[in-house]
């Protein structure tokens, strides 16, 4: 999933929304999936999610984020199942665990709330530049730029520590570190001393980031200083109803 | 010790990084591959000891295919400097810094003190020293110290001198020349072209992916014309050299360079 919460450029429908928009409809899609208790709504919403990022030209990433959600569920899927142990047992597994109907259905439930909840918010910030989210909150919602701005940055850091963390991997194996074991529990173990390096170069990153923005005028930007403006559109509004609408279709089927 | 067979390789299997790269090299040579930024010269490193892997040709080092071989078995023989230090260190004291490759490769408590001790004598490092209380120069000895406790066959430096000042920079590089000259491959990717013309016998030149050129170090570097395509600038010894022309031909130290104007001036 390298890369998946980099802006990608564009001007599709999608793109031009006002950010605020955009995370309000990705949030009203999120709500939707666990309004409804059926599969099949979530199967809809993960058909939906595809079909925007279709159109907003990313089906190549959407899909690549698919799938790594659907290796993360099935690890979820397995846990959960064995976990519910009420309804009718489908399979009995030795340690006394068993199968039921009621730990499928649920189960399943759960994965496919979790890739449909997942995606849109991934998907709004592949189309939205995190300077323009900012932006939105400090001037239509008029949240302190301090705030807009930690929130942004702790979302832009998520790559940038993501990145840093494979590169210690990799200087690791290079070392004889088994990260190339296909063994997972092996590779959990062995991630847990890497924190020691994550933590020091975050911390040196985050230093030089907040001492750079305060070196240039950072504590002098008020509500006014960003010369964009983000106003809402007929599009805007369409789509804030059509979020609405698939909560109320969620309720009531 | 390396071959490269019309090895390609692109990241994502998307745009092509490297291009129909081959070359080999022998066990016992100091190597440097030199090129501007985004030449393909770390990629290419990583090549080596397997953190990627080639999508066109073959990469062998060590007698194994780098396909085959996993880069935790590759760094039995392959020790790998890495630009950025704090990308390695991950234990507490310099003593546990040296010691964890040591202890990974599952060598007994003695050999590992043993080992331990002689490196920690060697760099002149307090064994009870805070790694991330270092200064960076020693930051990157640090984790070369740790490479060479494990006495690999096969150095690969990438950018080691980065960042260093001229005094840590002389002092990595001596230690690697001693490695060199008790039979370590070494292969350095470097942009520092007065670190290449001290150090490496032999330079390879990359370029947008491809192997420009490749040859001893007196001759490609004295190669005005290659070095330009690769938009690298001679070292200033080799520069002034070329520059003078006639009676300087092939002079590439600061000796040769002073020998000759004595050379001249007693003429």
């Amino acid at each position: 999933m390298k890369g998946f919460l980099e802006y990608v450029p564009g001007d599709t429908p999608l793109h031009r929304l006002n950010p605020l928009t955009k995370l309000l409809l990705s949030l009203l899609i999120c709500a939707s999936c666990f309004v409804s208790g059926y599969h099949l709504f979530s199967v809809g919403i993960i058909i939906l999610n595809l079909l925007m990022a279709a159109s907003a030209g990313i089906l190549r990433r959407a899909a690549v984020m698919l799938a790594s959600l659907a290796k993360l569920s099935l690890v979820l899927f397995l846990i959960q199942v064995l976990c519910v142990r009420q309804g009718t047992p489908l399979l009995t597994l030795p340690l006394g665990l068993i199968i039921t109907d009621r730990g499928v259905s649920f189960s399943l439930l759960i994965v496919l709330r979790l890739i449909a909840a997942t995606l849109p918010l991934a998907l709004m910030l592949s189309v939205t530049q995190l300077s323009d989210l900012s932006g939105a909150l400090v001037d239509r919602v008029g949240v302190p730029y301090l705030y807009a701005f930690a929130l942004t940055t702790a979302i832009r850091f998520i790559p940038v520590f993501a990145g840093e963390m494979s590169g210690i991997m990799e200087a690791q194996t290079a070392r004889g570190v088994e990260f190339d074991s296909h063994n997972p529990f092996k590779k959990i173990r062995l991630i847990l001393p890497l924190c020691v390096p994550l933590l020091i170069s975050s911390v040196q990153r985050i230093e030089g980031s907040a001492l750079s923005a305060q070196l240039r005028g950072f504590n002098l930007r008020r509500r006014h200083s960003g010369y964009k403006r983000y106003p809402f559109r007929i599009t805007d509004l369409a789509s804030l109803l059509a979020g609405a609408a698939l909560i109320a279709l969620a309720a009531c089927i | 010790m390396i071959q490269f067979d019309h090895v390609c390789f692109g990241y994502d299997g998307l745009q092509s990084t490297l291009e129909d790269i081959s070359f080999h090299v022998a066990a016992g040579e100091f190597v440097a591959v030199a090129g501007s930024n985004g030449a393909g010269k770390s990629t290419l490193a990583k090549l080596v000891n397997g953190l990627a892997r080639p999508t066109a040709g073959r990469v062998v080092t060590g007698g194994m295919d780098t396909r085959k071989a996993h880069t935790s078995v590759l760094a039995r023989s392959v020790g790998f400097l890495f630009q950025n230090p704090d990308r390695q260190i991950c234990q507490n004291t310099v003593r546990e810094e040296i010691q964890f490759g040591l202890t990974l490769r599952g060598f007994d408590p003695k050999e590992t003190h043993a080992r331990c001790q002689e490196v920690l004598d060697d760099f002149g490092f307090d064994g009870n020293a805070a790694p991330f209380s270092l200064s960076r120069g020693e930051r990157q000895r640090l984790a070369l110290a740790s490479l060479l406790a494990l006495r690999p066959r096969l150095l690969i430096l990438d950018e080691p001198t980065t960042g260093l000042d001229y005094r840590e920079c002389t002092h990595i590089m001596q230690i690697v020349r001693r490695q060199n000259c008790q039979g370590a491959t070494v292969l350095m990717i470097s942009h520092d072209m007065e670190i290449v013309q001290d150090y490496a016998d032999r330079v390879l030149v990359l370029h947008e992916g491809r192997l420009l050129g490749d040859g001893p170090a007196r001759r490609v570097l004295a190669d005005r014309e290659l070095l330009a395509q690769a938009s690298l600038l001679p070292p200033q010894i080799a520069d002034l050299a070329l520059r003078l022309g006639e009676g300087f031909e092939g002079v590439f130290t600061a000796e040769e360079m002073v020998g000759r104007i004595e050379g001249r001036r007693s003429a």
